[in-house]
């Protein structure tokens, strides 16, 4: 009976399954309205790459609410992080990969500074990566204004082209060419994903992260460094922004101010329909990229009915609104059900005096 | 005496007081006197309306540890929607008006009573109405921008000059000024700052904190509303990019201006007095030509030290037992649960 309801609920809570559902009868829906959805070269090809972008964008909030907290901040953090790697490449010349690194090394230091001051100075995480935002909403420009003419920079470094902008049917083994419409960079969303799953299903300081945000009076009790973990997420968060933007810039060849502008409202709504929980303690990779794919789908199919982007606007926002809906009904239930547990097991006392944060 | 000194010294809106005269004699010297010509003056006030405005109506949100990230939106879709009545559909241009301050009361309502019916974190709530309200907004304007011309009385307000400062201004202080007396006296504010200092508590004192937090967001988009109103008064028109910038300038003026974050207090002054600091900044960026983007910089980065030293500062223990969850083992007591129904109990 308990084992029968248990099922029903994590069948009913696991939204990954209607959101692949929901995905599949839209891509039939839009493609038999409209047989252009299915051109390689001009819908799924700029779809996919819009998708592994929002991907790791996704992830960046993700690792962030996966702790109960959020980053205001991603998109700003995608900026600094797109501007340093074209700032090295520019100016040094570097290999694409050192670009790569030195761009996940500015957005991981400006995500490492939002969490020492969440963690130690004990400010609300919305406040701080509001305000790192806006200091980077101004600095990003002003930067490139200074260092570039045209307010931005164009990157001729070998690979980045081939990166951002080639497709499977490019790479070819003998006569075999891969199938057409798969941008590469997918694959770097992909092994974003993988990593990123690995972390929280594998590692220690995953399930310790889990940990905090489910409960940070209890990680601490059971002598997990909360605030170490605390900076960990947002640096982490400031490294996977960072590389979505560097993606952003690989994939339209040019990197200016105006990368990670529209990256705040598709943060969350990925993970949040992917059913990661605003309060903490619980993600989904897989949730996360279903949800970005779903919202991606929609707009690019709203795109071919010839809907504007004020019409998006109005629809991703309405979404959000009732994902949240869900989400609260979610942890509601989460809730009763540990008050539940709780109430058989009646735990210890707890000790005021340990905690420290 | 030299206690009421020492007090005087630390108080927050004497240090912002300073700053604004410290700025003015630099502005002034570096300037030559000009800066403090009428022309300059005029525009300086001109200008400095509507960022009081919008810095008030942040306050009132996070006077109950709520933020209100659709100021922008809000005061942008209403600003259009009566320039759109007025122009298109033969709207009086007073009844126009009052229709903005309308549509930003029911908006900051709206915002409201979803936060309080999903219970769901009013940032992330104005987030998703900021994306809507900035589209439909895009969707009523389209590309064009609707002329002044069209409402000539309002525009009238907008020249008006009592006393050489720009009749806007006066009715930001007056508003300022109502506010004040009405976080001081009013039992509704008073509900408002004890529910946003501890709902718990203002709960067990039979305070609805439901109705503070419509309230709060009601106020704030009634004066998102009369922002709209000045930009049809002061601007040449209307387009798409009005409320665009703002988020930053309304953030700053209440924390600069010293409202706790947490909840429960407001600055009415200071808030005025730092929107006056932020547009000195403005003014200095435009006399030393520099890039308009250094401003936001600049002034994100003073929010962003302001909260990090505020909070170190002000850091007691009683704040931060007070900011935990009731213990595990503690009852869940109707109240609380009443409260935050998602609490782990």
């Amino acid at each position: 009976m308990t084992r029968g309801s248990n099922r029903l609920t994590s069948v009913l809570s696991d939204n990954r399954v209607g959101l692949l559902l929901l995905i599949v009868v839209l891509v039939v829906l839009i493609g038999s309205l409209k047989p252009m959805f299915f051109s390689p070269a001009f819908v799924i090809g700029p779809m996919l790459t819009s998708i592994a972008i929002f991907t790791v964008v996704g992830l960046a909030q993700m690792v962030v609410l996966s702790v109960g907290q959020m980053n205001l901040a991603v998109g700003g953090m995608a900026a600094i992080g797109a501007m340093g790697s074209a700032m090295v490449f520019q100016a040094f010349d570097v290999p694409l990969i050192v670009g790569i690194a030195i761009g996940l090394v500015f957005g991981g230091a400006v995500g490492a500074l939002c969490g020492v001051l969440i963690a130690y100075a004990g400010v609300n995480s919305f406040v701080v990566t509001l305000a790192m935002s806006f200091a980077l909403l101004g600095l990003v420009p002003a930067v490139y204004s200074w260092v570039s003419t045209g307010n931005a920079i164009t990157v001729q470094t070998p690979g980045l082209a081939e990166l951002g902008r080639s497709k499977l049917s490019d790479l070819c083994i003998g006569d075999t060419c891969g199938p057409d419409g798969i941008p590469l960079i997918l694959f770097v969303a992909v092994a974003a994903m993988i990593v990123i799953g690995l972390l929280y299903s594998k590692s220690r300081i995953g399930r310790e992260i889990l940990l905090t945000g489910s409960n940070d009076r209890a990680a601490l009790l059971s002598a997990i460094p909360v605030p170490r973990r605390i900076i960990t997420v947002h640096t982490l968060s400031g490294m996977l922004a960072a590389l979505a933007g560097f993606m952003l810039g690989a994939s339209t060849g040019s990197f200016t101010p105006g990368i990670g502008q529209e990256f705040m409202l598709q943060s969350f709504l990925g993970p949040i329909l992917g059913g990661t929980l605003l309060a903490g303690g619980y993600v989904s990779v897989i949730g996360t990229f279903l949800g970005i794919t779903l919202t991606v789908v929609i707009r690019q199919g709203l795109l071919l009915f010839g809907v504007g982007i004020e019409g998006l606007n109005i629809l991703l926002g309405t979404i959000l609104l009732i994902a949240l809906s869900a989400d609260r009904i979610r942890s509601v239930a989460g809730a009763r059900s540990r008050l539940r547990a709780s109430r058989q097991q009646s735990p210890a006392q707890p000790k005021e005096e340990a905690v420290v944060s | 005496m030299s206690a009421r000194f020492a007090r005087l010294a630390r108080d927050q809106n004497t240090i912002l007081a300073a700053v604004i005269i410290a700025g003015v004699i630099v502005l002034t010297i570096s300037s030559s006197g000009g800066f403090l010509s009428p022309i300059s003056i005029e525009t300086f006030f001109q200008f400095l309306a509507i960022p009081i405005v919008i810095g008030l109506a942040q306050m009132a949100a996070l006077a109950v540890n709520q933020m209100n990230l659709a100021v922008g939106a809000i005061g942008g879709f209403a600003a259009c929607s009566a320039g759109v009545l007025i122009a298109d559909f033969g709207v009086p241009p007073w009844l126009g008006g009052l229709i903005a301050i309308l549509i930003g009361l029911a908006a900051g309502v709206l915002n409201g009573l979803i936060v309080v019916l999903t219970q769901i974190n009013g940032f992330i709530v104005t987030l998703a109405t900021m994306t809507i309200l900035s589209g439909a907004q895009y969707a009523i304007v389209g590309t064009r921008t609707i002329t002044s011309a069209s409402w000539p009385e309002i525009a009238a307000i907008g020249t008006a000059r009592p006393l050489g400062i720009p009749l806007i201004f006066w009715i930001a202080v007056g508003i300022a000024i109502l506010l004040s007396v009405a976080y001081r006296q009013t039992l509704l504010a008073r509900n408002m700052l004890a529910s946003g200092g501890n709902p718990l508590a203002a709960t067990l004192s039979g305070i609805s904190n439901s109705r503070s937090l419509v309230t709060a967001h009601g106020l704030s988009g009634l004066l998102c509303g009369v922002a709209a109103f000045l930009v049809l008064a002061s601007l040449p028109g209307v387009n798409k990019s009005i409320g665009e910038d703002w988020l930053l300038s309304s953030f700053a003026a209440p924390i600069i201006g010293g409202v706790s974050l947490t909840g429960g207090t407001v600055a009415v002054l200071g808030t005025v007095l730092a929107a006056t600091i932020v547009r000195l900044v403005d003014s200095a960026r435009a006399q030393f030509q520099l890039e308009p983007s250094w401003v936001n910089f600049v002034i994100g980065a003073v929010v962003l030290g302001t909260v990090a030293l505020d909070r170190v500062r002000t850091r007691r223990p009683a704040t931060r037992q007070r900011s935990r969850r009731t213990p595990p083992d503690a009852p869940p007591t109707a109240a609380s649960r009443a409260i935050d129904p998602g609490a782990p109990a």
